[in-house]
């Protein structure tokens, strides 16, 4: 046991000391030691490295990296012990009871320059060119160390293959990594990060001795979803990318901390821009190790290129005569005012309809909400634009799993973490990595249950892959086993669900009755669990019953007491938008809140997004307001999307870029990213983080708290007297304690079926590309990179079958629509299922797509030429 | 009357002393020069219009490292990077902003790449303030190039760095 938590405990100073406050307690035992001169009392276990640094004395490394093991491979970090024979890498030695350590005696400093000339050897010194020159460990150390001079008198080794014998060595590793081979000074990070923290095998060391490098794998590209993380924690010049490559020097940025837009976790971020230009250069990740801890998934990294992209839209568009001219604000606002005005009158306000998205900031969301809700008396405002809907309650099963507290931090501690219905490195990539952690460095057991083998089960000690659409089944079947076997006491649950026998169950959803045994035994051994459902769960029509499955299985194993279960929100400020009461009938006790802030709240009818399309086809609401959102990309069923859109008299949309959606709108409002303003977001923890602005509004845009604010203006009616106001609104619903609600008992769980058709026989998933995130990462140069036109994944018996080379295109029928697209052979794929990615305007994956169905299947015929 | 003598003989013998002087001087070269029609060589440190190496085979020595842009106490350099074909560094854009130069050479100093020097050239005056702001094509000297005066100083400067290129 003690050796685990040794090896735990050299993951972080930060984390050092969290252990050790609960060791502390736990009866770990501490060792005290001397450095400096300084005693020092740390939990046995703890580098001398580490143990340093919490005291505030900084030990020069380049092989060591916070989140991952040591190796000792550099040599730089040498101290010097009281009664060991020779210096010792403070990385890699623990600290033991009674040492006296000395990190800046006259031999330490003589042995670290020796390593520093040892490193120079061979080191081209081409900092002039060297992208990292002015942040680089290897200027730095050399510089402190006083290394001015070499003694060695050879010609430098140098790898010149390539050209023309020059020393230029730069070799392309991935769509967005370069290699000098050069430069590196093989302290073999980022082949340690990209196994130990990644799981990805791309990258590797060739050779040995003198000639050792490192390079991709033979056959591969470094092309995997955490890649830009080796560029940033490469010590040197060694590795970089085309993001950053010879496009500025560092000393001339100036970083401003904000948080990524991508991914719901939110990671904390640094955005670099030129003091004198307003324009962003990179991202960089800001350690902060409850949410991101230290890593950047490249949606994350390379995201920020949808601000900086040329397509932005530059200036307000009005249609006149079928076409979209540019015109000036005071115009658009004029029209918005004037039509909006002219369908309330001939039809009542509740005619309009807004649809915001969940990218945007709390203040944005708010004043949205305040201005449909009090300036336009309607109820018909959504966010959520991603996924089939049926008219709901606020407090159905889902919703209420949806609100579950969930700490991303607490994955690292529990010894059981069970994803399902979720692609985590699609969706989740940072809890991906914490998971992955959890399993590294505490032997934390991973079970997987998906309809098809996902990517992130490799490290899964038990993956069950169930047939398509049978997820509450399988949660069924996980309650029966452990009714059958006796691990719970509690039969209450016995005909509320079918089928009746775990036998039955694992039939019904192909399974073998032994992993629903196995599943039901870890979760009921396990003192602290980790339960993640992600897309496949909150995007299916579905979603209640298994919501419900859900349920039964918290109640039933009594998760409260021994671990967090949640269906993590997908979107930036998914949660936030929940928690500001942006749904059509938000909860009790917000509506009550809300009303009493703005002393009114209208009594239409609630419409969601589906309600609200299905309306907008009848002509009963005339008016629209679309924020940020992408609806004919995104929402299922892009016919009915595309009908009830240009059915409207009127429709305002609000985006970066142009966008399928923006074409059809007769307002069209350039809206400014996130790096461009202050704002609040809420994270999946629920955690607000606040985003600070990186440069100035690019163009004419304008951020969409200003823009809502003004529409509001025009109808004579101010949301609010400054920004300050809607803050403390905001605040005040935030602080809201709304009581995590649980249900009292047992809730029925009647599986529902469909039926699989001969004519359409494969079923179809629709999901982000690991490179990508909803409707706008395409626009991101560095991301488009990696994957920048739709495929269908599927695996090789299924191409065997069609026919079909890695490449070759398909036809995909649905009932409602076909697309043509090229197709990517997986391994990871399986269970009769393709998947294709929606991020891709041009392929309109939507129109395959069915509203009222469980499953989307299909029908894959190979293109003749 | 004693007083009246002095001021006679100061008259008739210290005058034309001091003009005999004066006279001797219209056969004396004169220091000061006809400028704009003679011009007087400047000393081969003079620091005047930067102007940008090339190598040997005409590529520029510039590879838009900034450590001139780092150095200049003036900020007058303004770069932007760039990558060639070849995927080497090198400047898109160097312009050097001649009003706020004081021409003090730090970049010539600075530079790691003996890419940039001030010249020997001093006139520059023009009529507009952009004309002041000098680009990467107008410093970069020609290739092939006939002759530089600057050849010696450069030499010795490359001695002292250890360069041994040879200096055309
Ligand atoms: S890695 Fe680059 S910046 Fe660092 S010492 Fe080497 S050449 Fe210079
Ligand atoms: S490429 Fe960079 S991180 Fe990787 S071994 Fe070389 S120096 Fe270390
Ligand atoms: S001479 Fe001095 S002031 Fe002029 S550009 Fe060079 S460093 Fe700047
Ligand atoms: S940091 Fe200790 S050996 Fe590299």
């Amino acid at each position: 046991m003690q050796g685990k938590v040794g090896v735990f405990v050299s993951i972080g100073i930060v984390m050092a000391e969290q252990v050790k406050k609960e060791q502390a307690v736990s009866g770990v035992p501490m060792v005290t030691a001397t450095i400096d001169g300084r005693e020092v009392t740390v939990p046995k276990g703890t580098t001398v490295l580490e143990a340093a640094r919490e005291m505030g004395i900084h030990i020069p490394t380049f092989c060591w990296h916070p989140k991952l093991k040591s190796v000792g491979a550099c040599r730089m970090c040498y101290v010097e012990i009281e009664r060991m024979p020779k210096l010792q890498v403070s990385c890699a030695t623990e600290v033991m009871e009674g040492m006296v350590i000395q990190t800046a005696s006259e031999q330490v400093l003589q042995g670290r320059k020796a390593v520093i000339e040892f490193i120079l050897l061979n080191h081209p010194l081409d900092c002039p060119t060297c992208d990292k020159g002015g942040e680089c460990d290897l200027q730095n150390h050399t510089f402190a160390h006083a290394v001015d001079d070499s003694r060695y008198s050879f010609k430098k080794a140098r790898y010149t293959d390539g050209t023309d014998g020059t020393t230029f060595d730069d070799k392309r590793l991935g769509p967005e990594i370069v290699l000098n081979r050069n430069r590196c000074i093989l302290c073999y990070k980022c082949v340690r990060a990209n196994k130990e923290a990644f799981g990805e095998y791309d990258l590797g060391v060739y050779e040995r001795g003198n000639i050792a490098e490192i390079n991709s794998a033979p056959g591969h590209e470094v092309d995997n979803p955490f890649s830009g993380n080796l560029v940033e924690i490469c010590p040197v010049g060694a590795l970089t990318n085309s993001d950053w490559r010879y496009k500025i020097r560092v000393w001339l940025t100036q970083t401003t901390s904000s948080i990524c837009n991508m991914t719901s976790s939110g990671s904390n971020i640094l955005f670099y821009k030129e003091k004198n230009h307003n324009k962003i250069y990179r991202v960089t990740s800001r350690m902060n190790d409850s949410i991101d801890d230290g890593w950047l998934p490249d949606v994350s990294r390379y995201g920020y290129q949808i601000a900086t992209t040329e397509e932005r839209l530059k200036t307000p568009l009005i249609k006149k005569d079928g076409k979209q001219v540019e015109a000036t604000w005071d115009e658009a606002m004029t029209v918005i005012h004037n039509r909006f005005t002219e369908i309330a009158e001939k039809k009542g306000k509740v005619c309009l309809g807004g649809l915001a998205s969940p990218y945007l900031d709390n203040d944005s969301l708010h004043s949205f909400n305040k201005l449909f809700r009090t300036v336009f008396k309607s109820n018909n405002i959504d966010f959520r634009s991603d996924y089939r809907m049926l008219p709901e309650g606020a407090d159905s099963p889902y919703e209420m799993l949806v609100d579950q507290p969930f700490t991303i931090a607490d994955i690292d501690d529990s010894d059981l973490i069970i994803s399902f219905g979720s692609d985590l490195i699609r969706e989740h990539p940072n809890e991906y990595l914490r998971m992955r952690k959890a399993y590294n460095f505490k032997r934390a057991k991973v079970v997987s249950i998906n309809p098809y083998a996902v990517k992130s089960a490799d490290i899964a000690e038990l993956e069950v892959i169930h047939s398509i659409g049978r997820a509450e089944t399988v949660l069924n079947g996980i309650c029966l086993a452990a009714m059958e076997m006796g691990l719970v006491n509690n039969q209450d649950l016995t005909g509320k669900i079918a089928p009746a026998t775990t036998a039955e169950a694992a039939s019904d959803a192909g399974v073998t009755e032994d992993d629903l045994k196995e599943v039901a035994r870890a979760i009921s051994s396990a003192k602290k669990i980790s339960f993640i459902c992600g897309e496949m769960v909150s995007r299916s029509i579905a979603r209640d019953t298994i919501a419900s499955a859900l349920w039964n299985l918290y109640l039933l194993f009594g998760f409260k007491d021994k671990g967090q279960m949640a269906i993590l929100p997908r979107y930036a400020n998914s949660r936030g938008a929940g928690s500001l009461g942006l749904l059509p009938s938000p909860s009790d006790g917000l509506r009550n809140t809300l009303s009493g802030l703005w002393g009114c709240f209208p009594e239409s009818d609630p419409n969601n997004t589906d309600a609200m399309l299905a309306l907008m086809r009848k002509e009963e609401i005339s008016g629209f307001f679309i924020i940020g959102a992408n609806p004919l990309m995104l929402y299922p069923d892009r016919q009915f999307v595309t009908d009830g859109l240009e059915r409207l008299d009127f429709l305002v949309a609000c985006d970066l870029f142009e966008t399928d959606t923006t074409e059809l709108a007769d307002v069209v409002l350039p809206l400014s990213s996130w790096a461009e303003y202050d704002g609040d977001y809420v994270n999946l923890e629920g955690k607000v983080q606040h985003a600070r602005q990186a440069i100035k509004p690019l163009y004419q845009s304008k951020p969409a708290y200003e823009i809502i604010t003004m529409v509001a203006e025009k109808f004579g009616a101010p949301l609010f007297e400054s920004i300050e106001a809607c803050r403390k609104e905001v605040d005040e619903l935030l602080s809201m304690t709304h009581s995590t609600k649980f249900p009292s008992q047992f809730l029925e769980v009647k599986p529902c079926y469909e039926d699989a058709e001969e004519e359409y026989p494969t079923p179809l998933l629709i999901c982000d590309d690991p490179h990508h995130c909803g409707h706008r990462t395409e626009k991101s140069q560095s991301l488009s990179n990696f994957v920048s036109e739709a495929y269908i994944e599927m695996s090789p018996e299924k191409a065997e079958k069609l026919a079909v080379k890695d490449g070759e295109s398909v036809r995909v029928e649905s009932p409602v629509g076909k697309i043509v697209v090229p197709v990517r052979i997986s391994d990871c794929i399986d269970n009769n299922v393709v998947l294709i990615p929606r991020n891709f305007a041009s392929t309109q994956v939507t129109s395959l797509l069915m509203r009222k169905r469980r499953l989307d299947r299909v029908k894959i015929t190979k293109v003749d030429e | 009357m004693k007083e009246v003598i002095k001021a006679i003989g100061n008259v008739f013998i210290s005058m034309p002393k001091g003009l005999f002087v004066t006279f001797k001087h219209l056969f004396i070269k004169p220091v000061t020069l006809d400028y704009p029609k003679q011009k007087n060589p400047m000393s081969p440190r003079y620091r005047g219009k930067h102007y940008l190496e090339r190598y040997d085979d005409g590529t520029e020595r510039c590879v838009c490292c900034g450590l001139c842009a780092a150095a200049c106490p003036a900020d007058a350099i303004y770069m932007e990077p760039d990558e060639t074909e070849k995927g080497e560094r090198c400047a898109k854009v160097y312009e050097i902003n001649l009003l706020r130069c004081i021409f003090c050479g730090f970049c010539e100093e600075a530079c790691p790449e003996e890419a940039i020097f001030l010249g020997q050239e001093y006139e520059f005056s023009a009529g507009d303030r952009d004309s002041f702001i000098w680009t990467k094509e107008e410093m970069l000297v020609q290739h092939p190039r006939k002759d530089n005066p600057l050849k010696r100083v450069i030499r010795r400067v490359r001695k002292v760095y250890g360069v041994t290129d040879k200096v055309k």
